[in-house]
């Protein structure tokens, strides 16, 4: 039995070379796409946990102030440390600061040699303990080796640490054998820092390692109740899952995408077995009535679907792999997406992932056989030994519209419901709803259509043709679901990306008002610069400055961008482009103005009183309005620097927008550069901003163009296959056409006809799904991961030069499938139905 | 930690700080004959003064006979960072070591370092020092006074209570002792012996109430160790009497003595003292470590005058390796004196296993 089932696998694949390689090929992609996403992913995300865990080490807890620009302070590190559930506390502070005239700003640790060795082991000085120790305390500076072959530094060397007006005139001490390849770090006592970069009161953070045999988790709840409100406790857990966040929503997208393309896989396989068993009714017929069950008949045709499956999946793992390997050494860990900079880890396979997208690729195929091998159990034995394959399950219900549009009300309600767990799972069920939706609409539409042209005044076999298949849908249904769901997908991601591009198109127009912008990559810029700006021969009209700084709202979010800006409080409309009305503060409160994406994830509103870990204390700031960022996914917060200077905060800029003076626009930037290489600082002008903001959008972008084009591909290759096993099927017909006098090349000319009207069909329905799925990714998906809201706008040129293209596709694939016709051995045919 | 070691390492240390900074100045006050000592407030720490130590060494009978135990604080201000303005600057370090002997058992033993500030502190008013849990402090209650032991580690912690029996032992001139036949190398040192214990021992997690005999002994200084001196015997005895016996004596390289003392308490209050002539040290029983092959007289003859004393120890392998502030091996523990009179206590010998790293 084993025998046959090989032999008729074998044979199978003899007959159909090319759509069994061609199935094959789509199932290894889909599951090369989604398996590469998920090695990049993971890769990346292992990569970034370790850095952090290098520097950071492995506490079992971390005190934290929630404001980045905040502290820690000794009497809390001092009561932490009293405690005898507590074995060490290791105190830290971290800033970064600039090495000479070197315009890399590099991280500077502040650690306790006393106690960073229980926390963070790599990050200790070389050479023996007791003499590091003495020549760190003594105010030594350490570095890593990647940082001291960047700069061509030596221990020895005299090296001025600068940061803002502070200068530290240090030496360079030693080197940092424990941290990682790439790490560009410096290291020093905590008291240096403090002395010369603050904070003045505290601590950057505490880590904490608990004594053997304490609970932690409870102990952190213990503390976490009793902790000032500018305070946070963080554990590892936190970190990994803030680490996840960071790109969890884009990598769900990409594996999405991927799932498309299994989908896709799928549909060919389906359309692969049935033309198969439409070909074999009569050869599966005679084996039936020889005695093979119906089950096993069944389990033949999804036994030759594993055969397509298992070594498409293997191949895709293969695939997935070099692709994988082959991303991570070009655009990095993130895909593009930007999450993880300057990573480009080693990718380390794992076996249980691997064998799920094993598992995955092998269930597409058998999901596409099922139907066939379902149908093939259905036909009637004798009929099928005499006749060959029977359509008869293209019952009128098929053509009935209430399905489709049953599906599209659901569709339509999915997507009005929220995200699930920040991730928009019921968006996806809309639009899987939408494709079947339209995969359902296809009998209805390919009738109307059919039955439309056949009433046309058209040549006889032509008009023939066309009646054949509006009676009998169920093939040309097969033929175009494939194009329909890979054109819909293809418009869909066209459309949102478009409607995205042209929404960050606009808004670069109302987030870069000025013409000039100086930026002091994340340090403070120094007075001296400031000043320079001032002075009588400058050739800037006025400039407005910006400090940054970061607010922990949630420890398992990423921090939430805290934007001090020179922005007038009662006319924030001029410098922030709003979503909708600008509520007028009440004159004694403080004002933030919210990004979207700070709005949905903590659930705030314009207008709202709201109390925020600011300065080290809780403030209550009014919510003045939300404005629109593409920027800062996990939100952003803008504050006056009145404001902000009334509460007590130190405004220190790290930014400068510039505007120059009538008729020096020219000159300005010119003046500009040197002053600011002095100070290791950034130029850049509006349009260059633009223009990298925009291909840096367009790299993120990168990997879906490659799944539109595989997509249309795997739907195209189906809608030939499917087309071909439809002259299989309706041999006797075309035999019987030929018998009554249609010659070869009429019949060739029906098929060819025939294809292109479902080519059409599927076309217009992929476009109405298309544009439908795309407005679910504009206004459900984008707005719920990533809380990116635009208009939609469908560009019509491209979709429509797609359609035509697609067609002219089409048309090539129905010619494959009327060569197949004019092969036909008619005669044996029509002998054979006698 | 051992004290006198730990000595060694903080003479070296500005030493090495000069040679970084030249600008950092850090005057050591001198240790002067006459200075009077007034309590509580000299209890408490000297931190102008380079080095300084609370010493607890004492015996537990309950739970188990002959428990040995021991925890020191150690101050340092090594002379560094000291014009740095931060509340951090790691100009004064302290330092603590903790020892558990039980007989028949191994030698339990841990460590913890901070500087002040950030982890550590301790009061110049009484005696009050702690690292992060750790503390030994002195309370002034309306039945007397007591002083507080605590420490916790992985698998021995104790939480004691000290009671004076008798009143504080000044040792040399009234707190003024010599370590050496050159002037300037002295301390003011402090002991206390006879301490009624009680309290609880945490053995692997298990509580027990405790309950014994302590000694303690707090010294500060700028200036001990010097000369030929590569190591030190030191002991500290409660006598069975009411008596009190504090000897040592640093050797040079060829383990003969350069300099010894020793004080000898009668349970009435009188006080005998012995220098070089009438004091000698005499091994009689060497016991060889087989980690770092040291051989330590375990079992040292101690002759005060006419009185022959012996030292027996109550687990020969009491050897003790500590990492900071720089890796030192030597031997610490629990011994019984036998001879002319009888007790238990503390004896102290470095200088045995190689020479100091630093």
């Amino acid at each position: 039995m084993n025998t046959l089932a090989a032999w008729l696998i074998a044979a199978q694949f003899a007959r159909r070379r090319t759509t069994s390689l061609l199935s094959l090929l789509a199932i290894a992609l889909g599951v090369a796409l989604g398996y590469a996403i998920h090695l990049i992913n993971d890769t990346a995300l292992a990569d970034f946990r370790q850095a952090m865990r290098s520097v950071q080490g492995e506490p079992d807890a971390i005190v934290a102030p929630r404001d980045t620009t905040g502290s820690v302070g000794l009497a809390l590190v001092e009561e932490l440390t009293r405690d005898p559930a507590v074995l060490v506390v290791a105190p830290v502070i971290e800033v970064r600061v600039r090495v000479d005239q070197h315009a890399l700003p590099v991280r500077l640790i502040g650690l306790d040699v006393f106690s960073a060795p229980a926390v963070m082991p790599a990050l200790l000085p070389e050479g023996r303990e007791a003499q590091a120790s003495r020549a760190i305390l003594d105010g030594g500076v350490y570095a890593s080796p990647a940082l001291l072959a960047k700069l061509a530094l030596a221990p020895g060397d005299h090296l001025s640490l600068w940061r803002g007006n502070s200068r530290w005139p240090a030496v360079l001490a030693g080197q940092l054998p424990g941290s990682r390849p790439g790490d560009l770090l410096l290291v020093a006592d905590i008291a240096w820092v403090q002395a010369h970069f603050g904070p003045p009161a505290g601590v950057g953070e505490a880590r904490i390692r608990l004594a053997p045999g304490v609970d932690a988790t409870r102990w952190r709840q213990a503390l976490a109740e009793r902790l000032p409100s500018d305070l946070l406790i963080r554990s590892d857990d936190d970190d990994s899952a803030r680490v996840s966040n960071l790109s969890r929503a884009y990598r769900v997208n990409l594996n999405v995408l991927a799932l498309v393309a299994l989908l896709t896989g799928a549909f060919l396989v389906f359309a692969n077995q049935l033309t198969a068993v439409a070909q074999r009714a009569s050869q599966f017929a005679l084996l039936g009535v020889l005695g093979l069950s119906p089950r096993r008949l069944m389990l033949q045709i999804l036994g030759e679907a594993l055969a397509i499956g298992l070594p498409g999946a293997l191949l895709g793992l293969a695939l997935g792999h070099a692709l994988a390997t082959a991303f991570t050494q070009t655009l990095g860990g993130d895909l593009g997406g930007g999450y993880f900079s300057g990573s480009a880890p080693t990718i380390i396979a794992r076996p249980l992932p691997a064998l799920g997208f094993l598992a995955l690729g092998c269930a597409a195929s058998l999901a596409g056989a099922a139907y066939p091998a379902w149908l093939n159990r259905q036909q009637d034995l004798a009929q099928a030994l005499k006749s060959g394959f029977a359509e008869e399950t293209a019952s009128s219900s098929a053509r009935h519209l209430w399905l489709p549009t049953v599906l599209g009300v659901l569709a339509y309600g999915l997507a009005q419901l929220p995200p699930v767990g920040d991730l928009p799972l019921a968006g996806y069920a809309s639009i899987a709803l939408l494709l079947v939706m339209g995969i359902t609409a296809a009998p209805w539409l390919t009738q109307r259509v059919f039955a439309a042209g056949a009433e046309l005044p058209l040549a006889a076999h032509q008009r023939i043709a066309l009646q054949n298949v509006a009676q009998a849908p169920l093939l040309a249904q097969v033929a175009a679901s494939g194009l329909i769901v890979s054109f819909a997908l293809t418009i869909s991601m066209v459309t949102m990306v478009s409607s995205f591009r042209l929404a960050v198109d606009r808004w670069l127009d109302e987030v870069l008002p000025a013409p000039l912008y100086l930026r002091g990559k994340a340090t403070p810029l120094p007075d001296e610069l400031l000043a320079a700006l001032r002075q009588p021969d400058s050739p800037f009209a006025r400039f407005e400055q910006t400090m940054h700084a970061a607010l922990a709202l949630d420890v398992q979010r990423p921090n939430v961008a805290l934007i001090v800006r020179e922005i007038d409080r009662d006319q924030p409309e001029a410098r922030l482009p709003f979503t909708g009305a600008v509520s007028q503060p009440p004159p004694t409160q403080p004002v933030v103005w919210i990004s979207e994406a700070t709005q949905e994830l903590y659930r705030l509103h314009s207008g709202q009183r709201v109390r925020l870990p600011l300065l080290g204390r809780e403030i209550e700031v009014f919510i003045g309005g939300v404005w629109r960022d593409y920027v800062r996914q996990f939100g952003a917060i803008v504050i006056s620097r009145s404001d902000y200077e009334r509460l007590g905060g130190r405004f220190a800029a790290s930014d400068l927008a510039l505007w120059p003076q009538a008729g020096h626009s020219a000159t300005a930037a010119a003046w500009l550069a040197p002053l600011a290489a002095r100070f290791g600082c950034e130029v850049a002008d509006a349009g260059e901003i633009r223009q990298l903001s925009l291909s840096i959008f367009d790299q993120s972008f990168a990997v879906t163009h490659a799944l539109e084009a595989a997509a249309m591909l795997i739907g195209l290759f189906g809608l030939a296959v499917t087309l071909a096993a439809n002259v299989w099927l309706r041999a006797r017909e075309l035999a019987t056409l030929g018998a009554l006098g249609f010659d070869r090349h009429m019949l060739s000319q029906a098929v060819i006809l025939e294809g292109v009207l479902i080519a059409l069909v599927g076309l217009l329905i992929g476009l109405a799904c298309g544009i439908a799925i795309g407005a679910v990714l504009t206004y459900v998906i984008n707005p719920q991961a990533f809380h990116w809201r635009m208009t939609l706008s469908v560009p019509w040129p491209s979709a429509l030069a797609g359609a035509a293209l697609t067609l002219a596709a089409a048309t090539v694939a129905s010619r494959y499938a009327a060569r197949q016709a004019t092969r036909l051995p008619l005669a044996q045919i029509l002998a054979d139905a006698q | 930690m051992s004290r006198r070691n730990f000595l060694r390492c903080a003479l070296l240390l500005p030493a090495l700080a000069r040679a970084a900074s030249p600008t950092t100045v850090s005057p050591y006050p001198a240790v002067v004959p006459g200075h009077r000592l007034i309590f509580p407030r000299d209890h408490g720490a000297h931190p102008e003064f380079r080095t300084e130590w609370w010493y607890v060494t004492g015996a537990l009978d309950t739970p188990r006979a002959d428990i040995g135990f021991q925890l020191t604080f150690f101050r340092s201000r090594p002379g560094i960072a000291e014009n740095l303005h931060s509340p951090l600057a790691p100009s004064q370090i302290l330092f603590a070591h903790a020892a558990l002997s039980l007989p028949g058992d191994r030698l339990r033993h841990s460590e913890r370092s901070a500087r002040a500030n950030l982890g550590a502190g301790f009061s110049t008013s009484d005696c009050d020092v702690h690292i992060g849990a750790w503390q030994l402090a002195r309370e002034g209650r309306s039945s007397g006074e007591i002083f507080r032991l605590r420490m916790h580690s992985a698998n021995f912690a104790y939480e004691l209570i000290l009671e004076p029996t008798q009143p504080p032992m000044l040792q040399g001139d009234d707190g003024y002792s010599r370590k050496g036949h050159v002037p300037g190398l002295a301390s003011y040192y402090v002991s206390w012996p006879q301490l009624q214990t009680t309290g609880t021992l945490i053995l692997d997690g298990r509580r027990h109430a405790a309950s014994g005999r302590a000694w303690f002994d707090h010294e500060w200084s700028t200036a001990i160790l010097g000369g030929a001196a590569v190591g030190w015997d030191w002991v500290g005895i409660n006598l069975a009497d009411g008596g009190a016996l504090m000897a040592f004596r640093l050797r040079d390289r060829q383990g003969s003595t350069v300099f010894a003392h020793a004080a000898w308490r009668q349970a009435d209050g009188l006080v005998h003292r012995f220098d070089d002539r009438s004091l000698s040290f005499t091994p009689r029983r060497f016991w060889s470590s087989p980690r770092s092959a040291a051989r330590y007289p375990v079992e040292l003859e101690i002759r005060l005058g006419a009185h022959v004393l012996r030292t027996l120890p109550l687990l020969d392998d009491q050897e003790l390796s500590t990492s900071r502030p720089t890796p030192l091996t030597y031997w610490e523990g629990l011994v019984k004196l036998e001879g002319s009179f009888n007790g238990r206590g503390y004896l102290e010998m470095t200088g045995y296993a190689g020479h100091l790293q630093l």
